[in-house]
């Protein structure tokens, strides 16, 4: 009916913008990394033909990654917080998704509503507010004061990897509820009722018949919350004033922006790049297979 | 309707039993999921209303309250988000990148979509997998690739609003892709057959049946890039040029990190508010072309889809 | 007015490593209803879109009038669809939708005031111009879809199932009111559909496809009561097969050996012999109480169930060969007097019961009307 070239025609466009302004650039990050350094100017040289790559900025940052380097106690940190923050996120995300899911009845719009509220604030809006509550004289403080939790107001921002992860939980969770509860949703009431009547109890049924069909829920929304908070750096800077719980992130920002060596910073982004990559790959290979399981069942 | 604590005869149950009775009611509401699920949304909220309450505050303190007051907003000559031109210039700035975001990323975007979703050629997987490259890759990878790219290669554009806009609507194109797609999807091949079976030419068709129809789906992503754009933060700080480009994400962000006034809070509350009416208005859109297509039963969870990667 | 034949010489459609339509060949005269009939999957809607312009022919021509329309673009041709839902535009009102052809055309505006007032009188919809579709019922949303397809004056209506969505009161009313549609517009219908019952009453003649070929043409009555292969006997209603096996015979007749039972029954030209499957219709084998006096083409057997289905009730019956047979005795009011486990004749008259060809290999020499003078069938047959 349509011209056959009608509708790469109609993609041309977006894909030329995003070879030209997405994929040239991650390869411009390349180039750098593997590049070399003016020693005059202190400037980075990008090498743009890959056989003459030169990969010793990228072994020299591996070498500050490894135990005992400079970068290492970072990458390790950065590695912590963002476990824990997944655990957390998901200990709380997931009653919360499930419970939305499954039995809201008359709140359950106005409960979706608020769940995607927070998508439409700027994640700094609500760093903000944290900011201003966890200040010395702030309401957090106050409170805790005055139900005699602590003796005397406490400097959360002072440098606390508590207050970071706190932060990184109420900055992603969001990303995380949506698609578990899209996931939970989906699940057929009718799987659970078999459950129940061939003699499962409630925990039982959802041990055995909830959860595993949620994986790829869980999953999905794994994906959605690690990938970006590995490479977070805004939140420790806001909520931390502390050199000692900066992330990866901030290692890559100082090398751009307070240091002249963006080579190194370069090198850093192909290396998170390149770990970021295999953690989705290894993410892609697991639900395709928990999805598959799903199919058969 | 409890059968375990109510209905029961005159002989009360121990506390205890009665207490699990209200927490493991098979028929009631598991009680605890919703203790749960409603401290969970008092938590996600209540920060931020008060950040927002604090934005009226009479004093500069945004940690004691102290009468209310618009001063942050317009009354104060120095520091209110009317007068400040650190302030101005911000908000300027971000509308500026969100209008231009949009006027360009939506027609790439449902250009895209449609492209996308009717080519069965052999580049059409690559092109997709391209696609949907941007909504996972972490942002500082992204600003570092264009920074790089925009002192390395692309020279001639220097850092700063035009290269801030460039950097918006990289990301911005796959929202919109995926927001037409799925409405794409829900519309299928039958109406632009129907036209050309009633003799319409294929232009004919695409501009009297699938436009009109997808319109929802094009004013969504409309909104959706321009709300997404205006709280960016990442991408514009990374390819800003100093003050004259800061956008009201990156005030915040210094001013949180310096000396923080109650303006921040105004500054932020009015982007809020913006955005907000962004998304309601498009909802409202959507809902207005879409009345006469809803199906009694179709699940709220169709849209978010999205997730599925 | 256009004629409206359609002519589809060795049509196919390929799908990568599927074939859905497998050279078919069908001669359809204008002003006819005509049916195609088969299970899902059998190529009837491939056909169908292909004749419409959706799909691109693998091989074979598509003559309209005597233009091979096989690779115009659909909005070229003169032909108009009645989708299986419908597709009318959400976009648009009932007025709108109907005038759509016409205003692509590009028509003067009084003409297509006219013709949509036309056209909705026709359908019985005058009155409903300004209403969107949402806010018709699912008869009202198709009657609009005819309005819409016919206004064109288009030689040849193609219908895709268009009952489906309905429900089986609503589908009957529609069926005639269908029929008499045509009838008086007086253009070719191709109507697409899987319910036998329905191309029965409708068609003036109609294909049976499976598998992508067409296993018989012909007038419902001549399908219904002269199968020319298992698959169609068994498509288009109970068909009561046995096995058994051929003595020969001519001129129509045959002899056929159910184990020591001997029965005539008929066959087309052609003398048979060896393993064939006979095929009778339930409501032509008659019951018989158990000593009547034994005549030709009697088999003893004994009743096993009796199904009420309304109208009639099934007598199902196992024969002293072992198979099991079903007759259908209408409901007259009178019990049927023959209860569970009750011996009983069998009464199959010859002139009801049909040899087959043992497999089930369309084959196509057999099974297609015959479309030019030079293209005689070998074994001489034509359908009645």
């Amino acid at each position: 009916m349509y011209r056959r070239w009608l509708w790469p025609g109609f993609a041309f466009p977006g894909v030329l913008w995003l070879v030209v302004l997405f994929v040239v650039p991650f390869y411009a990050v390349l180039a750098v990394a593997l590049g070399t350094v003016d020693p005059i100017l202190s400037r980075p040289v990008p090498i743009w033909n890959p056989l003459e790559w030169n990969v010793g900025w990228v072994v020299e940052v591996l070498h500050r990654l490894a135990p005992g380097g400079t970068f290492s106690g970072v990458a390790v940190r950065t590695v912590e917080y963002v476990a824990i923050s997944l655990a957390l996120c998901l200990l709380v995300g997931y009653p919360v998704a499930y419970y939305i899911a499954r039995h809201a009845g008359r709140t359950r719009n106005a409960l979706l509503i608020l769940l995607i509220l927070p998508f439409w604030i700027s994640y700094l809006m609500r760093m903000l507010a944290w900011v201003n509550l966890l200040s010395p004289d702030g309401y957090v403080n106050r409170f805790l004061v005055f139900t005699h939790a602590l003796g005397q107001p406490r400097d959360w921002l002072g440098g606390h990897p508590s207050t970071v992860i706190l932060a990184l939980v109420y900055g992603y969770i969001p990303y995380l509820i949506l698609p578990l509860y899209a996931a939970l949703d989906r699940i057929d009431r009718s799987h659970l009722e078999a459950a129940r009547d061939l003699g499962a109890s409630p925990f039982s049924a959802f041990v055995h018949v909830t959860l595993p069909l949620s994986k790829v829920g869980i999953l999905g929304g794994a994906v959605l919350i690690t990938l970006p908070m590995f490479g977070d750096y805004y939140t420790p800077n806001m909520v931390s004033s502390a050199p000692q719980t900066s992330m990866i992130g901030n290692q890559i920002d100082l090398y751009f922006h307070g240091g002249p060596q963006p080579t190194i910073g370069a090198a850093i982004t192909v290396l998170l790049a390149a770990f970021l990559t295999v953690l989705m790959a290894y993410y892609m290979w697991t639900i395709h297979r928990a999805s598959r399981e799903l199919q058969a069942a | 309707m409890s059968i375990v604590a109510e209905g029961q005869p005159k002989e009360r149950l121990p506390a205890w039993s009665r207490f699990r009775g209200w927490t493991t009611n098979p028929w009631g509401r598991p009680r605890f999921l919703v203790v749960v699920t409603w401290a969970y949304v008092l938590w996600s909220i209540v920060p931020v209303l008060i950040a927002i309450q604090f934005s009226f505050n009479a004093t500069r303190s945004r940690t004691a309250w102290q009468g209310f007051s618009t001063r942050w907003y317009w009354g104060d000559p120095v520091d209110s988000v009317w007068h400040d031109p650190t302030l101005r210039h911000a908000l300027v700035q971000s509308l500026k990148l969100a209008s231009a975001d949009v006027l360009i990323a939506t027609p790439i975007g449902v250009l895209l979509a449609i492209g996308l979703a009717r080519w069965q050629g052999r580049g059409s997987r690559a092109s997709n997998f391209l696609m949907l490259f941007p909504l996972v890759t972490p942002e500082i990878v992204m600003g570092v690739s264009l920074l790089l790219v925009f002192t390395q290669v692309f020279t001639f554009v220097h850092t700063g609003t035009v290269a801030q806009i460039l950097g918006h609507v990289t990301f911005s194109i796959s929202y919109v892709v995926v927001i037409v797609r799925g409405r794409l999807f829900s519309i299928g091949k039958q109406y632009e057959e129907a036209a050309a079976d009633l003799g319409a030419s294929p232009s004919a068709a695409l501009v009297r049946v699938l436009f009109p129809l997808l319109m929802p789906a094009i004013v969504a992503g409309a909104a959706v890039v321009f709300a997404v754009s205006i709280d960016d933060f990442v991408i514009s700080q990374w390819l800003s040029s100093g003050g004259g480009t800061d956008t009201v994400p990156i005030q915040i962000y210094s001013a949180t990190r310096a000396a923080p006034l109650p303006s921040t809070n105004a500054i932020a509350s009015v982007m809020l508010v913006v955005t907000l009416g962004a998304i309601a208005l498009a909802f409202f859109v959507w809902r207005a072309f879409t009345r006469g297509e809803r199906r009694t039963g179709a699940k709220p969870t169709e849209s978010l889809g999205v997730f599925e990667i | 007015m256009a004629r409206g034949e359609i002519r589809l010489i060795e049509l196919s459609k390929r799908f990568a490593e599927l074939t859905a339509v497998d050279g078919i060949d069908l001669d359809i005269p204008g002003g006819e209803f005509f049916s195609l009939l088969g299970p899902s999957g059998c190529g009837k809607t491939t056909t169908l879109r292909m004749i419409a312009g959706f799909e691109q022919p693998s091989a074979g021509r598509i003559l309209l009038d005597g233009r091979d329309v096989a690779y115009t673009p659909p909005h070229r041709r003169n032909v108009n669809t009645v989708f299986q839902n419908y597709a009318l535009f959400p976009h648009l009102n009932v007025f709108d939708n109907v005038a759509f052809g016409l205003r692509r055309a590009k028509r003067p505006k009084d003409e297509v005031k006219r013709s949509v007032a036309r056209a909705l009188e026709l359908v019985r919809l005058t009155g409903y111009e300004r209403r969107k579709s949402s806010q018709l019922s699912g008869g009202q949303q198709q009657r609009v879809a005819l309005a819409r397809a016919l206004v064109l004056n288009p030689a040849v209506l193609l219908l895709d199932e268009p009952l489906g969505a309905l429900d089986a009161k609503l589908r009957k009313a529609l069926q005639i009111e269908l029929k008499s549609l045509q009838q008086e517009v007086g253009i070719t219908f191709l109507y697409v559909t899987h319910d036998q019952e329905e191309a029965l009453t409708m068609s003036d003649r109609l294909a049976v496809m499976n598998a992508g070929r067409v296993e018989q043409v012909g007038a419902p009555r001549a399908v219904y009561e002269d199968p020319r292969t298992l698959f169609v006997a068994d498509f288009l209603g109970v068909s009561n097969l046995m096995d058994a096996t051929a003595r020969g015979g001519g001129h129509g007749h045959c002899r056929v050996a159910v184990e020591e039972f001997e029965l005539e029954a008929s066959a087309g030209d052609g003398v048979m012999t060896g393993p064939v499957k006979i095929v009778i219709r339930p409501e032509r084998v008659e019951l018989e109480p158990h000593g009547a006096p034994a005549g030709r083409n009697r088999l003893p057997g004994m009743v096993e169930r009796l199904v009420y289905v309304g109208a009639a009730v099934q007598v199902i019956v196992r024969v002293a060969t072992g198979e099991t047979l079903q007759a259908l005795v209408q409901n007259t009011g009178r019990a049927v007097p023959y209860g569970r486990g009750t011996p009983v004749q069998l009464h199959l008259p010859a002139d009801a019961l049909r040899v087959l060809p043992a497999t089930n290999r369309s084959d196509r020499s057999q099974a297609e009307t015959p479309t030019l003078p030079e293209e005689r069938l070998p074994t001489g047959s034509r359908s009645r």
